[in-house]
């Protein structure tokens, strides 16, 4: 046994549940060789030694906070330091040039930009530890719901700030957290639909699809000219949502989860079994080992002109356009019924900004959204970002995302499906699974018993 | 006698609190908050009694996370010590660049699990189906990742060409406790290198087989970091291990309690493990 442990600590390579058993292992062993009257005064040791440390540890977690306190007080009539969390891997180079812009004009006031990798679940867990940023950049998903909810951010209703905003986009982060009051600030809208290759398209004398029928026909086209139709990355589980938000938002409507929440629906009904059966579909015009790519594959694929469409937003144009400049790029709004009317363009709020409650420098985090509000710096940012503004009077006129102009205009757009979607169902990694197995009942079977039985769990 | 005694308070105080504070503290908390439904950032919570340990046990996730991660530590293991047993029998022959091989077959262990999973992810989604394209095999050219058949022997591939480097030393390590004299005695014997393996250098290195069979089941019974730089968990939920699925489920989805539960039964499980294993390795060792 001794031997065991030694080489064990030799090696130095612990893990924590290791640790554990060892230790067990060791006390029931020196139970085992009597150590007589010494056992019963060890123990008394050992025991004052655990409350003691536990003590210590419990004054240990104070105190640092106390002292970060003070620090940040006497500070601020310095500098003031802005921590500005955002999840947007894609966006931080245009961020990073709005805070320079903004630290040079305000020298009193220091921002600097976070953005880990996994952004969502990194805040998630600093916010359980209590460690929230003072300003936060967030799409509107599921997680600001959830954390909106909770009460981390500062309320902003009827903020100044506010008064610019396109109601649309309020309306919709009210819709997501059901309250009235206005815990963030829209910044960026983005789109989804089907991005297509111009060159390719014009080379085989395609037209741009408006119905489900037309886009079935134009994938069949290039299919039997021999080019990849759609090119699909279903490596990466999230990418399956992109098309899944088109069909599910159009065909059964934002709604549906609303009612699927009270028990007055579920996702066994025909209605959800057409979105099942048009995502298969897909799969017919995919490139070969459609499963084995991920987002990064696909971008670069697309940029090499590798397929003549991709079902995804408008954030992966800047991507692709990194990869091949030259590369000719069009949208449309992805077609998912043959009603012309209901193929609407899925746009949400893509960069909201919050501020945390607990901040203790609000003024100054207002001060730079309201900066980031100013319409060159919007615009700076959506020329860049291919995304659309949330400002009013602030408009994306870039050739490469005009094929959604007319519905941003007209007011044709709907809220991504799976915002509605509590995270702990994991509806990718539902939608992988099933693309995977093409089986349709049990996919909107599964849907339905992981629904409920988070539900439960709530 | 007491001044020693006190030098030695002194040096294991220090470890104990640490370890307190950063292994035991947190592991109380973490069963604290299983029997809660806090989410892992709300400011309040609620006591729900055993109704999360209820929900762990119907639900088919976990079932499933559990049965990923047994099939994948079992063949880890298996492979690790075989393969890694045949590595040290080599390095410890007499053979030219001895200490240049024990090198190159140590590299691995001192690379990061992630960046060698990212490595490994490119050779896997680009070099392979290069490769098959070029012999004209159809299954070559499909990235093992996307199937979710066969994407776990992927993680299988990567964990045991790293996992075999630091077993290898430990082998080589037991190998090198065995006195030269009693092979000259075996051969003398008339003993042949099948029967000399058998008989004499495996039974010597048995605690050496238990400690690495220990330590590799362990460590894939962890598994974490190989998923979550080849697979993220997926196709569909096909290579979730339990750690996955408690970090996705708990950080990701928001069910922090929920997860919590899970990690408890997951630790009496592994203590449990540990327990048998090393009583039945250790009772091998004996009879030896």
């Amino acid at each position: 046994m001794k031997e065991v442990v030694a080489e064990k600590e030799k090696t130095g390579r612990f893990f924590e549940v290791k640790v554990y058993v060892y230790s067990l292992l060791v006390i029931l062993h020196s139970k085992n060789k009597k150590y007589g009257g010494s056992v019963s005064m060890k123990k008394t040791i050992s025991l004052v030694l655990v409350s003691a440390l536990f003590l210590m540890a419990l004054a240990g977690c104070g105190s640092p906070k106390n002292t970060n306190e003070s620090s940040g007080n006497t500070s601020s009539a310095k500098k003031v330091e802005l921590e500005f969390f955002q999840n947007k891997t894609e966006a931080k180079d245009s961020f990073d040039a709005l805070i320079k812009k903004f630290n040079e004009a305000n020298p009193n006031i220091h921002v600097q930009q976070v953005n880990p990798p996994d952004a969502e679940t990194v805040l998630k867990t600093r916010v359980a530890k209590k460690d929230v940023p003072d300003i936060i950049g967030l799409g509107a998903t599921d997680t600001y719901a959830q954390l909106a909810k909770s009460g981390i951010f500062a309320d902003l209703t009827g903020d100044a700030l506010l008064n610019n905003i396109q109601p649309a986009y309020l309306n919709m982060l009210n819709k997501l957290i059901g309250s009235e009051s206005a815990y963030a600030i829209p910044f960026t809208a983005n789109a989804s639909g089907v991005i297509y290759n111009k060159a390719i398209f014009s080379e085989l004398g395609l037209e741009v699809p408006k119905t489900w029928d037309e886009f079935m026909n134009v994938a069949q086209k290039a299919k039997d000219a021999g080019k990849t139709a759609i090119y699909q990355t279903l490596k990466d589980s999230w990418t399956t949502l992109v098309p899944f938000n088109s069909l599910s938002s159009d065909i059964v409507g934002i709604d549906f989860y609303g009612k699927r929440t009270e028990g007055a629906i579920k996702f066994d009904s025909p209605e959800f079994r057409e979105v099942a059966e048009k995502q298969l579909k897909l799969l017919d015009f995919g490139q070969k080992d459609l499963f084995g790519k991920g987002y990064n594959d696909g971008n670069a694929a697309f940029a090499r002109g590798e397929a003549a469409m991709y079902i995804q937003g408008v954030w992966a144009i800047p991507e692709i356009l990194k990869a091949n400049p030259n590369v000719e790029l069009g949208v449309f709004p992805f077609p998912a019924t043959n009603d012309e009317a209901k193929n609407k363009v899925i746009s949400g709020v893509d960069t909201l900004l919050a501020i945390s409650k607990n901040t203790k420098h609000s003024e100054e985090a207002k001060k730079f959204i309201d900066f980031m509000l100013q319409p060159d710096n919007i615009q700076f940012f959506i020329d860049q970002q291919k995304a659309f503004s949330a400002v009013k009077g602030v408009t994306q006129s870039d050739p490469s995302v005009e094929g959604f102009n007319a519905a941003f205009e007209s007011g044709a757009i709907e809220d991504f499906s799976d915002h509605y979607i509590p995270s702990a169902v994991k509806a990718d990694t539902i939608i992988q699974g099933f693309l995977q197995k093409k089986d349709v009942d049990a996919y909107v079977k599964q849907f339905d018993t992981e629904w409920d039985k988070v539900a439960n769990r709530k | 006698m007491a001044k020693r005694k006190a030098a030695f308070y002194t040096m294991t105080i220090p470890a104990l609190l640490l370890f307190f504070l950063f292994h035991t503290f947190p592991t109380l908390q973490g069963i604290f908050y299983s029997f809660t439904n806090y989410d892992g950032y709300s400011d309040s919570y609620d006591f729900v009694g055993f109704k999360n340990f209820a929900s762990l046990f119907t639900d088919s996730n976990v079932l499933n996370a559990y049965l990923f991660t047994f099939k994948y530590a079992i063949v880890v293991t298996i492979f690790i010590n075989v393969i890694s047993l045949l590595i040290a029998l080599g390095l410890n022959s007499r053979i030219k660049f001895r200490n240049f091989f024990r090198g190159i077959y140590f590299l691995p262990n001192v690379l990061g699990v992630l960046i060698v999973g990212y490595i490994f992810n490119y050779i896997f989604a680009n070099a392979i189906p290069m490769i098959g394209e070029k012999l004209g095999s159809e299954i070559l050219t499909m990235n093992i990742l996307g199937s979710e058949k066969w994407a776990w022997i992927g993680i299988v591939i990567v964990a045991v060409w790293q996992g075999i480097a630091f077993n290898t030393i430990l082998y080589l390590a037991g190998l090198q406790t065995i006195p030269r004299d009693i092979y000259e005695a075996a051969d003398i014997d008339g003993a042949g290198p099948w029967s000399t393996f058998w008989s004499m250098t495996f039974p010597m290195l048995a605690s050496f087989f238990t400690i690495n069979m220990v330590l590799a089941m362990k460590n894939s019974l962890m598994v974490f970091d190989q998923i979550v730089a080849l697979t993220g968990g997926g196709p569909g939920r096909s290579t979730q291990s339990i750690a996955m699925l408690i970090y996705q489920g708990g950080f990701q989805g928001g069910e922090f309690a929920y997860q919590s539960a899970n990690a408890v039964i997951y630790f009496i499980v592994i203590v449990i493990i540990s327990v048998v294993q090393l009583n039945f390795l250790q009772k091998r060792e004996l009879d030896a």
